[in-house]
């Protein structure tokens, strides 16, 4: 079996996604903690390729292995545990496509939205503090133009309220879904433990001192949080942390979709 | 009768995806044709079936799926067949990388294109009163802007920059990546074929100043080699408009 090193950010989105999905699986890898917010994911001493170049889900971790730099955590997630033997994911059929399209459902909607949210409140002041030079190296390293253009919109504050608005709206759907999904008394949101409840939780565990509203009320899904950060794997993931609390941890995330 | 039903429009984008995997699969399944154009997917028979009004959508017994990459994913699990997902972990990665990126970033950019060269005008001239009408039957509210800017041609002039922009560099992309194995994403024809295959089948017809044999010869024959399969003749045969007829450019010899 080829080596692995997985370059991670704080335990926040899409690294905590990884790094705990990594701890289920039993897995062994190499840990590099890289400061994804002050471009490190671009700096030569990460290596690259077209799939974190170009990745949708923009400043996420990335997994080399064998010469190839990975990215993309529910699809890094997926590699781990069919590497190890498939326990994160239903083996039928049918349970396997809600999976899917529960992750698809949270990349898609929650992601941008939290990553939106995210940035507009820690990483912009962070940007913004930053010397013109330093900002523009990063810039400079950055292959992708629109993810670019997400990294000046975040240093200039360009956050439009209508996508405010939207975003925390979608907030409040994402909890609302998980509160009804676990209407039934269930534990996970597929029943057994899998990568949709890794995905749903590394996005939203953030969103609480943001979008305080999405919670209020939501006693499963606050249940949920907790077991959730009592799961061994993510302990273990959380205990990367290096910064004081790693949920205002964020860095340029996936777009929010352009058709509107 | 078979127990699979797919509701679908042409074989093109979104809709030809299951069609082709389960043409791959040698799945018999229930043609239900819903015509896009004229807003069959926004009807109350189709919004039984799914209720979110999108294309395509397959039953399989008393099980409804949904999202054509992720219904194409279940065809591949459900069913016996040829695999569609290679076992190698890293070459699975590899397939659901490329899928996201298509789906996500640069297939929402060839249908801005295609929506308002030819979605758009085949619609456009309608009765203004049962065009709006339809549009607010349609229940997810990003769709319904989605129709009005096809509708009413108003992309505005950077999006579809941004649009072309992207295309443009999505089409290097699959060159630079068809040139390093004997398909998209691994070594094996696999769903990120049948899913790239539904993009840029007409990519040389569309974008000929950046898709040619000259340009982009490893796309040109992987789009050729995948024309040549038995399941995509049958699928593309399945085809009504002249739109997606414009498969016929990738015959090796013209007829």
């Amino acid at each position: 079996m080829a080596e692995m090193t997985l370059y991670h950010g704080e335990p926040n989105g899409p690294s905590l996604t990884v790094l705990a999905a990594l701890a289920e699986t039993g897995l062994d890898a190499e840990l590099v903690a890289i400061d994804l917010a002050a471009g490190e994911r671009h700096s030569g001493s990460v290596p690259h390729g077209v799939a974190t170049e170009m990745s949708v889900e923009g400043e996420g971790p990335v997994l080399a292995v064998g010469g190839e730099a990975m990215a993309d955590s529910v699809f890094l997630a997926q590699y781990l545990d069919e590497r190890a033997g498939a326990r994160l994911q239903p083996t039928d059929a049918h349970a396997r496509w809600e999976m899917e399209m529960w992750c698809r459902q949270t990349i898609e909607r929650v992601a941008p939205a939290a990553a939106f949210l995210g940035n507009r409140a820690h990483t912009t002041p962070r940007l913004a503090a930053m010397p013109d030079a330093e900002f523009d190296t990063i810039l400079d390293s950055i292959a992708s133009e629109d993810l670019r253009k997400r990294w000046t919109d975040t240093r200039a504050g360009n956050f439009p309220d209508a996508q405010e608005a939207d975003s925390r709206s979608k907030i409040v759907q994402g909890v609302e879904r998980i509160e009804t999904r676990l209407g039934d008394g269930r534990d996970w949101l597929m029943g057994d433990f899998s990568i949709a409840d890794l995905e749903s939780f590394a996005w939203l565990a953030g969103m609480e001192d943001i979008v305080p509203e999405a919670f209020e009320g939501k006693a499963r899904a606050a249940a949920w949080i907790e077991r959730m950060r009592a799961r061994p794997s993510v302990a273990q993931a959380l205990n990367q942390a290096t910064s004081d609390d790693p949920r205002q941890s964020w860095a340029p995330g996936p777009e929010i979709n352009r058709w509107g | 009768m078979s127990q699979v039903t797919l509701y679908h429009w042409e074989p093109n984008a979104n809709s030809g995806k299951p069609m082709l995997a389960l043409a791959e699969k040698g799945v018999a399944f229930n043609s239900h044709y819903i015509d896009m154009l004229q807003f069959d997917q926004h009807k109350p028979e189709y919004l039984a079936v799914n209720p979110q009004g999108t294309i395509p959508a397959m039953t399989h017994g008393d099980r409804v799926l949904t999202e054509s990459t992720a219904i194409m994913e279940y065809v591949d699990n459900a069913f016996d067949g040829p695999e569609l997902m290679p076992a190698d972990p890293r070459d699975r990665w590899r397939i659901r990388w490329w899928m996201k990126f298509m789906d996500q970033w640069l297939a929402p950019s060839f249908s801005m294109i295609g929506w308002s060269m030819f979605v758009g005008p085949s619609v456009r001239q309608r009765d203004p009163a049962e065009l709006e009408a339809a549009i607010e039957r349609i229940p997810l509210p990003e769709r319904r802007v989605a129709w009005r800017k096809a509708i009413h041609g108003s992309f505005s002039a950077e999006e579809m920059a941004e649009s072309q922009r992207r295309v443009g560099i999505g089409i290097g992309m699959l060159e630079e990546e068809l040139a390093k194995r004997a398909w998209l994403a691994s070594d094996q024809y696999s769903l990120a074929d049948v899913n790239g295959f539904n993009l840029a089948y007409a990519i040389p017809l569309s974008q000929p100043e950046l898709s040619n044999d000259e340009k982009t010869p490893h796309l040109l024959e992987w789009l050729r080699k995948i024309y040549e399969r038995p399941a995509t003749r049958q699928t593309w045969a399945m085809g009504r408009t002249d739109m997606v007829k414009r498969v016929a450019i990738l015959e090796r010899e013209p007829a």
